[in-house]
């Protein structure tokens, strides 16, 4: 059968909406911008010679675009299929191969875990390593754990009512276990077994970094092994908003057979709990926490379009005081932040998150995303934890079992 | 007192064939002069498909315009590289389609040397997802797709090279007459009201849909039928080919790429006037269902605008007489000396785009019998200078698509161009982004006179994307008065020109997305920008 194309730039009406919306645009303007990379550009090279615009390199895929359009045109789309043009025309780098690797990285780096996080932070290294393979050498690197979560926990299947397939993704699995096994405590506290399904790296990192084909492997083996589950009875629901956004809706746009049938079974977490508690299902036995957060929204989770669910959830803790900081996009955008030539604009980006935490001042700042907390940690003094942390202290406290 | 000027001949008409006649009797070393009453391709020329036809389509009604067509076809690919694209077309057979016409057409291709191939219907949807899948036959035909207005500026600037002179904006208000003979034109400047009196051997009336009312100038009487067809232009090229319907001629069947859109049409209207340019939705829509057959998908693909021309059909009703040459059914060369006894007056018409060269070598062929004047034509093999420009601009401070753009249009200009890009960075500003049409090719063809923002469109395809102008026409015009280019006052009239213009080929079109597209251009020009809507106050 032959597949119609995407032609949803169409739709565009050249309104700039999109453009006003992109972090990377308000701060440069080495940029093509979203409108003219994603639908100008497509509609220039339908049934035309390609063209190549390497300054492709600088979109995050952090979906801005995607929603504030008016019109419904899939941008980010557009702009996957020129990031994969380019990364063909110029050849993948060595260095965006490693970055958008986080899967390989996490296995070897939390093998070797202790020696990796030393070396991490030796300047001698990072400056080596920016010389050889343009990471900069003043980002911060998230830790690896040795003890990585695929070490934690193996349970392939749940018996509960409600059964949930968690989708862990690389950092919670290598660099966050501990975010991992408060989402199973707090699925366990609401009478819910989570099974862990054999899973890959989303693929997100791939396409941000031109390997689209490396993606569509990833999502065929995640859809399939997900559907799996799905057709079980299982809920897959996840602590990452990126994957969660590759689940629900990049799959579907790279076209992944069965990837509309999966989308309709996936959950971020808060998500899933903020259901739970609107059909008198959660477990609301909270203990009171005396602290005051501020909640910073990662662009991946705006992108789902489900509002702040982590919020919704966190203020049912008594006495628990958490206030949105509003402030935009972090600027880290998963691999960007990390690369010597991006590393200036990802802290320009972040500045007014970092001048939203200081201003508000909070005991701690709130966040799914890992990546958000890499920028938060490396711009803001304040610690940075995931809303099932808390959730599962507040649980914890209450005296639940 | 009109200014008095003499030349050897004076073709009237700015469109293919005008320019086509110009471009051969420059090569052939005649001195002419050419009179365009508004832009160049203002008339006909710009207002169809862009479809350079293989010929098939004439394959059973008309033999010998097929094989003219297809010999053109060849000559015109190699010729003028610059405005051809070589897309090739399809022609597709549908269930409702006569299957009878099928083996006729096959056997008239033969019979005409068109070079056609059958192709297996999965074959053709592979490479045109948009064709019906109840297709049941296609063929391979030697289609190309065709830029009237490049084509006719190229061929214009080549005679004007080998000194040509070309006057736009002049109308011709009467003809200078010794009794039975033609001696000259007397031109009107539409802009300052200046009149030029031109003596010249021979007048050439080139002016397609006008040529009865030119004709009639010099007291000649033409059967003329200005026959209106209306073309609907898509937001996106989504055909590679040329997409044709395989049966007897009919309405609404041709899709044709065109640069960055496709051109669908068309329809057949006869209308009394050349400039009756109406455009009318029930027009529109019979169209659309009807190509509906070919392209099922029709309703969804986003039109962004529809325009009309009018084709001259000529039709020799006095065939008694000492008549002029009917060179085939298509094309018509006329010596009204033999025809109606007045000397120094020769009309071209009917005829088709695609065979606008051999009527121009017809035409100047018998000029040269008149001026005893022995030369051959050699347009069928001199070539007009390429536009691609691969060598220049590599260094440009552009975004790839822009420098794209460029490469493919800047031709003779890439060399002054990349000097003055490299001078003045702003000239690197993208000015209309749908179109990728910079500040410094904009600049590249204001020509003295008067600032037009049509002219200025034709040249360059500034306004020709989806949002149609909304966003570059004012950024142009602003520009071109904080440059000293024109006046405001002159600007302010341009941009409500083109807004109107544009306007009233969106609105024929306008649901959805485009519907969406005019309010936002209304709400810019009119309510953010303040500025007049034609024939309301402004208040």
């Amino acid at each position: 059968m032959i597949k119609m194309p995407d032609n949803s730039f169409d739709q565009c009406l050249k309104c700039n909406t999109c453009v006003v919306s992109c972090p990377v645009s308000n701060h440069s303007l080495e940029f093509g911008g979203p409108k003219h990379l994603g639908p100008e550009l497509k509609r220039l090279i339908e049934n035309q010679e390609i063209i190549d615009d390497p300054s492709v390199e600088y979109c995050t895929l952090c979906g801005n675009c995607d929603i504030s359009c008016p019109e419904g045109v899939h941008l980010t789309h557009f702009i996957i299929e020129g990031k994969a043009t380019h990364s063909m025309a110029s050849g993948p780098r060595f260095r965006d191969k490693i970055l958008s690797n986080a899967e390989l990285v996490g296995k070897l780096a939390s093998t070797f875990a202790p020696i990796t996080n030393s070396l991490m932070n030796t300047k001698l290294v990072r400056v080596a390593m920016q010389k050889n393979m343009g990471i900069h050498a003043k980002r911060r690197f998230p830790k690896y754990e040795f003890k990585n979560f695929n070490r934690r926990y193996k349970k392939k299947t749940a018996n509960t009512e409600r059964k949930v397939a968690y989708f862990s993704g690389c950092y919670a699995t290598y660099n966050a276990p501990g975010v991992a096994e408060s989402f199973v405590d707090v699925m366990g506290f609401n009478g819910i077994e989570v099974a862990i399904p054999d899973q890959h790296c989303c693929g997100i990192p791939m396409l941000a970094n031109g390997r689209i084909d490396q993606a569509k492997k990833n999502a065929v083996y995640n859809v399939n092994h997900l559907l799996e589950y799905t057709r079980k009875g299982y809920d897959v629901v996840l602590t990452c908003s990126s994957c969660t956004l590759a689940l629900k809706k990049e799959y579907i746009t790279l076209d992944i057979d069965g990837a509309e049938e999966l989308s309709e079974h996936v959950y971020d977490a808060g998500e899933y709990l903020r259901i739970l508690n609107e059909k008198g299902q959660m477990n609301t036995n909270l203990a009171s926490i005396d602290s005051k957060s501020g909640y910073f929204a990662p662009c991946h989770m705006k992108a789902q379009g489900i509002g702040n669910p982590a919020m919704d959830i966190l203020e049912l803790i008594p006495n628990y005081q958490i206030q949105d900081l509003a402030a935009g996009c972090c600027g880290q955008c998963g691999t960007f932040g990390f690369k010597e030539e991006k590393f200036d604009l990802s802290l320009k980006m972040g500045t007014s998150m970092q001048e939203s935490v200081v201003e508000l001042d909070p005991d701690y700042t709130v966040t799914e995303c890992g990546m958000c907390k890499n920028q938060l940690d490396q711009m803001t003094d304040k610690p940075v934890k995931h809303p099932m942390q808390i959730l599962s202290e507040a649980y914890q406290k209450a005296g639940n079992s | 007192m009109a200014s008095k000027i003499e030349t050897s001949v004076v073709v009237i008409g700015g469109g293919a064939t005008g320019a086509g006649v110009l471009r051969d009797l420059s090569l052939r070393g005649i001195q002419t002069i050419l009179i365009e009453q508004r832009d160049l391709t203002h008339g006909t020329s710009s207002r169809y498909h862009g479809l350079l036809h293989s010929g098939a389509r004439y394959a059973v009604r008309d033999e010998e315009t097929a094989k003219e067509s297809y010999e053109e076809n060849i000559i015109i690919k190699r010729t003028i590289p610059g405005s051809i694209e070589d897309t090739g077309g399809f022609f597709v057979k549908l269930p409702e389609d006569d299957d009878e016409y099928v083996q006729k057409w096959v056997d008239g291709c033969q019979r005409s040397g068109i070079p056609i191939e059958e192709i297996s219907v999965a074959e053709a949807l592979q490479e045109e997802p948009f064709i019906s899948k109840k297709a049941q036959a296609a063929y391979r035909v030697p289609d190309g797709a065709v830029d009237g207005f490049t084509m006719v500026v190229d061929l214009v600037a080549d005679a004007v090279s080998r000194g040509s002179r070309v006057l736009t904006y002049h109308q011709v208000i009467k003809m200078i007459m010794s009794q039975t003979s033609v001696k000259g034109v007397l031109v009107q400047n539409m802009h300052t009201g200046e009149q030029t009196e031109i003596y010249a051997d021979i007048i050439i009336n080139a002016t397609g849909p006008w040529t009865a009312k030119v004709a009639a100038l010099a007291g000649v009487e033409l059967d003329i039928v200005n026959n209106r067809g209306m073309l609907a232009v898509f937001n996106h090229r989504f055909n590679r080919h040329v997409i044709n319907r395989l049966r007897k001629p009919g309405d609404a069947e041709i899709f044709v790429p065109a640069h960055d859109v496709t051109i669908f049409g068309t329809t057949g209207i006869n209308v009394k006037e050349p400039e009756d340019l109406s455009l009318e939705r029930k027009e529109l829509m019979e169209m659309l269902e009807e190509g509906k057959s070919l392209v099922p998908d029709i309703d969804k693909l986003r039109l962004i605008r529809a325009f009309t021309g009018v084709r001259p059909l000529y039709q020799e009703k006095r065939i008694e007489g000492n008549s002029g040459r009917n060179i085939s059914r298509g094309m018509a060369l006329l010596d009204h000396q033999s025809r109606d006894g007045i000397k120094g007056l020769i009309s071209i018409t009917g005829g088709k785009l695609t065979t606008f060269r051999l009527m121009a070598e017809k035409t100047v062929d018998l000029v040269c019998e008149i001026l005893g004047v022995h030369q051959t034509c050699t347009t069928h093999q001199e070539i007009v200078p390429h536009r691609e420009t691969k060598e220049f601009f590599q260094k440009a401070n552009l975004a790839p698509a822009a420098k794209n753009k460029l490469i493919h249009w800047a031709g003779k200009r890439a060399k002054g161009m990349e000097e003055r890009l490299e001078e003045e960075d702003l000239l690197n500003t993208v000015v209309c982004e749908c179109e990728q049409v910079t500040l410094g090719e904009i600049e590249s063809v204001i020509a003295d006179g008067k600032f037009n923002l049509g002219d200025i469109r034709r040249r360059t395809r500034l306004g020709m994307g989806p949002c149609q102008g909304t966003f570059c026409n004012h950024r142009a015009a602003a520009l071109a008065v904080q440059r000293g280019l024109t006046t405001a006052t002159e600007a302010e009239h341009a941009l409500l020109q083109a807004v109107k213009e544009r306007q009233k080929g969106m609105d024929v079109v306008a649901i959805g997305e485009t519907a969406k597209q005019l309010e936002l251009m209304k709400a810019i020009y009119h309510v953010s920008l303040a500025m007049e809507v034609e024939g309301e106050e402004n208040v």
